[in-house]
Order: C-alpha cells, then structure tokens, then sequence
C-alpha cells in the first residue's frame, strides 16, 4: 500500500466506466479543517482549486499529519454515508460525517469500484487515485475503537481537475 | 529531545499565561486560529512537547465542555530537570506542541465520588467537578497543602475541605476510607507518599480507589531500547511509548501513514533482538526482516534497527 495507484485504465480502448454499475449519486456532508488533529467542520460549501486541492484544508495549507510526504493524488477526500449506517447497523458504533475525516460525504456512489476513473461532483471534474487506509489517530481524536472496522472501507482519495464550487446536494456522477 | 514536527502534534499558542502564586502557573492553550480543539473527558492529560527538554504530562485543569481551551496549571519545581522551568517562561504568543488527550484516570458520573488532591495533584479534580456540579452528581472533595499559599486554587473550589498541614490539619486518610459511602469511589492525586499511603489503606475498595501520581504515564509495555546500527545511536523508548514515537522524538526521520499497522509504510528492517510484531497486513515471512515501529515494540531490553 505503499505505492499509489496510477489513475489509468487496464485497456484503452475500454471505455473508463464499463463494468461499473449505472450510478448517480450525491453530496450530503462537507467537511474541513485547517491543521492537522483539530476536530473537522461541517460546512454548505467548498472552493476545490484544481490540481492543488479543498481551500483551507489542512492539504492544502501545508498542515496535514501527512504534509511532509505530500501526496499529488490526496487533493480530496471521500467517504460514503452507507459505511456510517454499516457501523451502526453491525457495530453499534455511531460516527459522525466529520468525524470519518475525509472533505467530502457521499450517498449512493460506490467510491471502493472508482479507483482510476473520473467523476463529477457538481460541475468539478475529479480523478480516483486510491482507496484511503484507516489511520489509528482517529481512534484517538474521536475516542471511538473504529481503526479496524473502517479497513477496506475507509474511503477514497481524488485529484482535482476541474476545480469549482461544491454544495450539499450536489450530484456525483461518472464523468 | 524532543524534536516533535508541528504536522505531527497538537499545535497551540498560549492565549494566556498567570502566575496563581504557590508557585503555579495557569496556561490556556488555544488554536491559532480560534478553531476547536480536540475534545477530552474529566481526568485526561496531555503530552507537551518541549524544545530540547522532552515530553511532560499536565492533566487538563479545565471544564471539558469548553471547546476553544485547553487549560493547564503547572507547579515551578526548583530542582527538577527543567520541564516546569520552561513552562513557566512561556508567555502568550508562543508555540505550544501537545499530544491529543488521554485518560487514565476517568471519572464515574453515575455514583458518589470522593476527591483526595495533594498540592498541584488538584489539577484533575478541576476537570471533573464543572460537569459533577451540572449534574448534582455528590462530590466531596479534600484538598491538602502545607500552606494555604500553596493551595491558591482553593479559591475556585468553595466545596473543598482544606487540610493545611502547617496549620495542624493534615487529612486522616484512615478515616476518610473508613467512612466512605459504601457505594462511593476514591480518587487520589498527589505525591508518592500520599499515593502509598491510599493504596495502602485502601486496599479493601479494590476498584473504587483510583490513583494518579505526578508525571507517569505507563502504558501496555515496559520501556526499553532502540539502537540505530548504521547510526551508532541509542534511542530509549519510555514506557507506554511507541517505537515511532520514540524515533521521532529523536529526529529520527520515518514515514508512516496510518500508524495502526496497516499501510506498513514505516516498516524497518532489525537486525537484533526480540521483536513483538503487531501490525496486521505484513506477510508472516517478513517479520523475519522487517518491523512496524508504529504499533510493534521489543520484549527485552533493547532491540537493534538497520537504520
């Protein structure tokens, strides 16, 4: 896991989304935070500047946990609403959307099958790079023993390519 | 010592910085920029890093229910090894690196609760008593000192019996244990002989006793060594500590992602020793080479990196 994935398809004369399942879904969280361990912030909107990242985001500001490794494929962040309502439902466990510490919550978007396509999210363009790996600080930030239950569904990291304004609400689609 | 990176910390500015005399000094920690801070429960501490002395555990002193601070007091230990010296120079503006709470010392909120502080050990007990009082949940509280000057937080907690033991009022603790509502727990703050002294008579409470000496904080494993082989570097890992932790701490540059033992991002090959492997993704075959010094640690006293 310690390489990332290229956002490139197997075969390219496959059209990017074959095989895929016909989804629409949407924005129903936005989250951001401006230094690494503070609480995240639920917000209406967010500016995505492309090829940088979500304005004002620790990501962005140089003041990520992970800063000092930046990664071009970490600009935005996902995590989807139904893994919430999954650990609840099997683990009585109740998180937060701005707790899960992605930018951006989704409903109805199956974020594990979107590594190396494109979507849209309201008018923005964005690129799957990888699946997020759980990180044990979020155990200690929320005080919630989630690090194990969160593997393989821990969301999805993006690079953004055309940038815009994002709102809840939005549509999320495949590009 | 001590050379936290800010990404990797708490990173805070003292908004305020008093002198409450008795040689304490009161600091309020907040963000930068006015946002929340991490949220923490009555009895928690912190870690705060100090440039070039170390890392030094302050419990927080403040009403959990207060999002914006972080408040800590700190005794001025004339022949201690620096810690408090540094923290009562720091005034407002200045940088601040802090751990994210931990608790150790929780506190129930469903039974009565009996509060023993011995000087500085009052500072928990200062967490703990905002919400008691919101919820009428029954407290007592005893606070001991050898002069009323060294208590000056006794002003903030008219329920505390005050026991000055300069005045001749030193606390019984045989009979405040033999009193004890049978349903009520114990908790004790102060120094060593304070804490012998519960432990000993109170033996009998089993789990309603609860006790918190200054600046320990042990955790599942013992302390023990790493040493950097290519480096001729020996780098002590404290009790409770992680091995990335440590290594950090001593500008020991590793990458690490998840530090959970899945992303194996900072794995290291060692070289000697007797690893106690915990990371749950790395094939079994590589434990023969390889460590995650975010979660696996040392069962004797030292083990050797390739680093």
């Amino acid at each position: 896991m310690t390489s990332h994935n290229p956002a490139v398809s197997t075969n390219e004369n496959r059209p990017m989304n074959e095989g895929l399942p016909d989804w629409k879904g949407y924005i129903v969280g936005l989250h951001v935070v401006p230094r690494s361990f503070l609480p995240m912030r639920d917000v209406s909107t967010l500016n995505l500047i492309a090829g940088v990242g979500v304005e004002g985001d620790r990501h962005v500001t140089g003041e990520a946990f992970h800063s000092d490794r930046p990664e071009e494929g970490r600009q935005i962040t996902f995590f989807e609403e139904e893994t919430l309502e999954a650990l609840k439902r099997d683990h009585d466990v109740t998180l937060l959307p701005r707790e899960h510490r992605r930018n951006v919550t989704t409903r109805g978007v199956p974020l594990n099958h979107l590594v190396g396509r494109r979507f849209r999210l309201g008018d923005c363009l964005c690129e799957a790079t990888r699946l997020s790996t759980p990180c044990r600080h979020i155990e200690q930030i929320t005080g919630k023993e989630i690090f194990e239950l969160l593997l393989n569904r821990a969301g999805l990291n993006a690079r953004i390519i055309e940038g815009g304004e994002i709102r809840i609400g939005d549509r999320i689609r495949p590009a | 010592m001590s050379g936290a990176k800010r990404i990797h910390r708490v990173s805070l500015v003292v908004a305020q910085a008093a002198d409450l005399g008795g040689n304490i000094r009161e600091i309020v920690l907040r963000d930068e920029g006015d946002w929340d801070l991490p949220p923490f429960t009555a009895g928690a501490h912190i870690d705060v890093h100090i440039p070039v002395i170390g890392v030094r555990q302050y419990s927080l002193a403040g009403d959990p229910s207060r999002s914006d601070e972080w408040r800590i007091a700190v005794l001025r230990e004339v022949d201690g090894r620096g810690g408090s010296r540094a923290m009562h120079a720091l005034e407002p503006g200045q940088e601040v690196l802090c751990s994210l709470p931990r608790n150790h010392f929780p506190f129930p909120t469903d039974r009565p609760v009996t509060m023993v502080a011995g000087g500085i050990g009052i500072t928990p007990f200062l967490s703990a008593i905002p919400g008691m009082r919101q919820q009428g949940q029954p407290f007592e509280l005893h606070y001991c000192a050898r002069t009323p000057d060294h208590a000056p937080l006794a002003a903030r907690l008219p329920e505390a019996n005050l026991h000055v033991s300069s005045a001749g009022h030193r606390l019984d603790m045989r009979v405040l244990i033999d009193r004890l509502d049978r349903k009520a727990h114990l908790f004790v703050c102060g120094p060593a002989r304070m804490i012998d002294e519960a432990l000993h008579l109170g033996d009998g409470l089993g789990d309603r006793l609860h006790v918190e000496r200054f600046g320990t904080d042990t955790g599942s494993d013992p302390a023990y060594t790493v040493r950097l082989a290519r480096q001729n570097r020996e780098i002590p890992v404290a009790a409770g500590e992680t091995m990335l932790q440590a290594l950090r701490n001593a500008d020991v540059d590793i990458p690490a992602s998840c530090e959970g033992g899945i992303c194996l991002e900072c794995k290291t090959r060692w070289l000697a020793g007797t690893p106690v492997h915990r990371e749950l993704a790395m094939p079994k075959s590589d434990r023969d080479q390889w460590i995650t010094p975010c979660v696996s640690s040392c069962a004797g006293d030292c083990i050797v990196l390739d680093l």
